[in-house]
């Protein structure tokens, strides 16, 4: 993974599906009153499943570092957005939704942390399953 | 149609660039993330100055959504802060949290008025 041609390329790949994917989402949850829903999917969504793929998919199906980078640094990386956010906060307050720009920056700031320790305990609950399956299996043979 | 194709080619040029920076972090004697902090500030502000200046829908859509969307990362943003906090640096989690939110909005307004 030395050159960075094919880092390129694996980034490429990741990235091009990650970003459609998230603008696919802004024009499929599109609201009357202007409020940012796809955006707040693809960020929840995006940091819930970013830990569960570092802790847990990577050891569990044996990913190689180039598929790491595609899904992680690619796919994730590109599919959640931060200054996608700071520009609709800007907008829900220069437009005066106050309600809609306090129930946003909530449920980002605090829904987005919540998630990601969520999704680091969910990688090591399904790491202990595993774990727990292979015990039972031994003790059967 | 060609408006997944800009999107698309906007954010992986924003990826790589993230990529590449990212791999600096190790060589920075830093133990914070500062570089996804000064990621996410940048981009943001690039994304003010973008909005402000371009009047073409398609370019913008190549250099916002597509660009600086896939340059910045929530996901990434929200998976050190975790770390850090299942570390018991309750207090690094805290300041990058602070940081991030507040230069990141900042940023987007300087941006959007420069």
């Amino acid at each position: 993974m030395r050159k960075r041609g094919e880092i390129f390329l694996f980034l490429f790949i990741g990235a091009f599906i990650g970003s459609d994917l998230r603008y696919l989402e802004s024009l499929i949850f599109k609201t009357s009153n202007g409020f940012p829903l796809g955006t707040l999917i693809a960020n929840l969504s995006g940091a819930l499943v970013l830990p569960f793929l570092i802790h847990y998919l990577q050891d569990r199906y044996n990913l190689s570092p180039r598929v790491v980078l595609t899904l992680s640094t690619g796919v994730l990386g590109s599919y959640t957005t931060f200054s996608t956010f700071t520009a609709d906060t800007y907008h829900l307050y220069a437009s005066g939704h106050w309600w809609l720009l306090f129930i946003y920056l909530t449920v980002t700031l605090v829904g987005g942390f919540a998630l990601a320790i969520l999704g680091n305990y969910w990688a090591a609950g399904q790491a202990f399953n595993d774990y727990a399956k292979r015990k039972r299996g031994h003790n059967n043979d | 149609m060609t408006n997944f194709l800009l999107v698309g080619f906007g954010a992986t040029v924003g990826a790589f660039l993230r990529n590449e920076l990212t791999l600096q972090q190790s060589k920075i004697k830093i133990d914070f993330p500062i570089v996804t902090l000064l990621i996410n500030i940048l981009g943001a502000l690039l994304l003010g100055i973008f909005t402000a200046q371009i009047h073409n829908g398609a370019i913008l859509l190549l250099l916002g959504t597509g660009f600086c969307g896939g340059f910045t990362t929530y996901g990434t943003f929200n998976m050190e802060l975790s770390q850090l906090w299942f570390q018991h640096r309750v207090w690094r989690c805290f300041w990058y949290f602070i940081l991030t939110y507040v230069f990141g909005i900042l940023g987007f307004v300087v941006g959007i008025h420069i």
